[in-house]
């Protein structure tokens, strides 16, 4: 492994396209990178008199009363709740739903499995669903419904399909074994191939679940009350207010992005493995 | 495969525990997907309990045939082709150089990895809002980087193509980072060796990259080129964070949203037509269907070209 690191280090020694060469190319990027998210962070600690006579001078100080003033005028501590509430509670549900579905498909335990797969990896070709989904939530009575809300995000095609694959490395002779044993299939997948499978499961569930959270249409199209919103469109409603008012909306945009970025920086493994997986199978 | 797990009803386990996932996965996405085409035929609207009545092609002759609406509706569909072109075409190279810069693993290579990837992670409303500050116009630092050249620009309220490239920029800047995640993953399967190999043949840096570094990338190359394609022609979300639905900067996605949404989210009393909305969305799945399966089928005979098999 090491060498393998090493070598393409090695050989670029003695062209010209080095050490310099490369630092030069990562630090233009880091520029174009870092550049708006520190201006968000100075822009947060600035009152709204310094921002408009200097957009761009350094804060002077740490001046945090743009948060308070953001936690408090923005509603946050309610959108966070609801978007907490529909992330945790959509990707729970679908992550037992999806390993019950991609156990049998993957051990061929169920008739049709082949089929099943296809089904799954053809889905990302169907024409979208908003439409004809809008007409079916407005007739089942689940328009401007949480619960309605929540059931729109228990489907994750690739999800399934990258469980489907971890799991066909769980070598067979396991099931023998444990049925032998007089252990029933529901105790046999909940007690012993999830723990085997964590590292997918926790794959999947961070994607489900990142994918939830910076959900902006499915709230837009289909809810109505304000109670019911969550911190995505908590935040546009939030800049039709304050949209002038650039302190206090970086201070927003700080509080809303600081979980996301708590979560990628300990899952960023899962998170990138998954979505190159997601997308090479894909 | 011989199931170990009983016989008789108890066979049937596996098959209810799957049912729900089945179940769902049918009812919320294969079946309004396959629906969307029917509902493309008729007068659908957002009222519940309204009639739906079925008039055949009308949707798409209004769509593509009548009037200043069609000519809106080419304009919007000539601005998805273009945002598609340029977003795919920019950010595959830079995601492919910011992936080999990377992936030389000089001292502090992870954390930078870090940075280009984040705006994926965090989504369209943060990267918009994000943006829209880093656009200040008056004075903000883009404006000031503008102005040490001696340029100008009005940013997002600009003129309507103004406007439309800097979303260009933002979508880029916000999904670089998994372009070039993708080709770090295909940089890390060719073998050392042939690294090795053709240091000893001499070969220079451009003609490493072009022989050896190149080819074997290909079905990363593939596989970028299809997402990147499929995904800026679908993509819209940034221009409603950053313009809203300004005349002269739509694109298709949008189009197919306000009319069967509203413009603006709102109360679902207001007459929105689903049905002329559904026909939107056929239309741009039928082209994103399209010029992915010629972009597909280049890519394979490519692929065979360079890699036999």
């Amino acid at each position: 492994m090491n060498t393998s690191l090493k070598s393409p280090l090695r050989l670029s020694k003695p062209v010209n396209w080095g050490r310099l060469g490369t630092y030069v190319v990562l630090l233009v990027f880091a520029v174009v990178y870092a550049g708006p998210l520190l201006m968000l962070v100075n822009t947060s600690l600035k009152t709204l008199p310094e921002f408009m006579k200097n957009a761009t001078a350094l804060a002077t100080g740490l001046n945090f009363k743009n948060f308070v003033d953001a936690w408090n005028k923005a509603n946050f501590p309610r959108y966070l709740t609801n978007s907490l509430i529909y992330t945790l509670s959509a990707t729970l549900v679908y992550i037992i739903t999806a390993v019950f579905v991609a156990f049998p498909i993957s051990r061929r335990y169920v008739k049709g499995a082949g089929v099943l797969l296809t089904l799954f990896v053809v889905a990302l070709f169907l024409p979208p669903a908003l439409i004809p989904q809008f007409q079916l939530m407005l007739r089942l009575g689940l328009y401007n419904n949480p619960v309605g809300y929540v059931m729109l995000f228990l489907v994750n095609p690739i999800g399934i399909v990258i469980l489907v694959n971890f799991i066909k490395t769980i070598p067979k002779e396991l099931d023998e074994a444990a049925a032998l044993d007089g252990c029933g299939y529901f105790r046999f997948v909940t007690s012993v191939i999830f723990p085997l499978i964590q590292p997918a499961v926790a794959t999947v569930a961070v994607l489900h679940a990142i994918g939830i959270w910076n959900e902006l249409i499915l709230p837009t199209i289909y809810l109505t009350n304000k109670n019911y919103y969550p911190i995505t469109r908590g935040m546009i409603v939030f800049q039709g207010v304050y949209g002038s008012n650039w302190p206090t909306l970086a201070a927003a945009v700080l509080i809303m992005t600081l979980p996301m970025l708590i979560l990628f920086l300990f899952l960023q493994r899962y998170i990138i493995s998954g979505l190159t997986q997601g997308s090479v199978k894909g | 495969m011989n199931y170990h797990f009983g016989r008789g009803r108890e066979r049937l386990v596996p098959y209810l525990l799957l049912l729900p996932g089945i179940f769902f996965y049918l009812l919320i996405s294969v079946g309004p997907s396959l629906a969307t085409t029917v509902y493309s035929f008729t007068d659908a609207t957002g009222i519940r309990g309204a009639p739906i009545h079925w008039i055949g092609l009308d949707n798409y002759k209004e769509f593509l045939l009548m009037g200043q609406a069609s000519r809106d509706n080419y304009g919007a569909l000539g601005r998805t082709l273009i945002f598609s072109f340029f977003v795919t075409t920019i950010q595959f190279a830079l995601g492919l150089i910011a992936a080999l810069a990377v992936n030389q693993r000089l001292k502090g290579s992870n954390l930078f990895r870090t940075l280009y990837f984040m705006p994926v992670i965090l989504g369209a409303v943060i990267q918009g809002l994000i943006w829209s500050l880093f656009l200040y116009p008056m004075g903000g630092p883009m404006a000031k980087i503008l102005s040490l050249f001696g340029a100008h620009s009005e940013f997002l309220g600009g003129q309507p193509v103004e406007a439309f490239a800097w979303v260009i920029i933002v979508q880029i800047w916000a999904n670089m980072g998994m372009t070039m995640v993708i080709f770090i993953s295909g940089l890390q399967t060719i073998p050392a060796e042939l690294y090795e190999a053709a240091r000893i043949d001499g070969a220079n840096a451009r003609q490493v990259f072009a022989n050896v570094t190149w080819p074997l990338l290909t079905p990363s190359v593939n596989t970028n080129l299809l997402l990147n394609i499929i995904g800026s022609l679908q993509a819209w979300q940034l221009f409603l964070v950053l313009l809203g639905y300004r005349n002269g900067t739509q694109v298709l996605g949008y189009v197919i949203y306000a009319q069967g949404f509203g413009q603006t989210s709102g109360s679902v009393t207001s007459a929105f037509r689903q049905g002329y909305a559904a026909a939107a969305s056929v239309v741009l799945f039928l082209l994103v269907l399209v010029i992915g399966m010629t972009v597909q089928t280049f890519l394979r005979r490519r692929e065979e070209r360079i890699l036999g098999s």
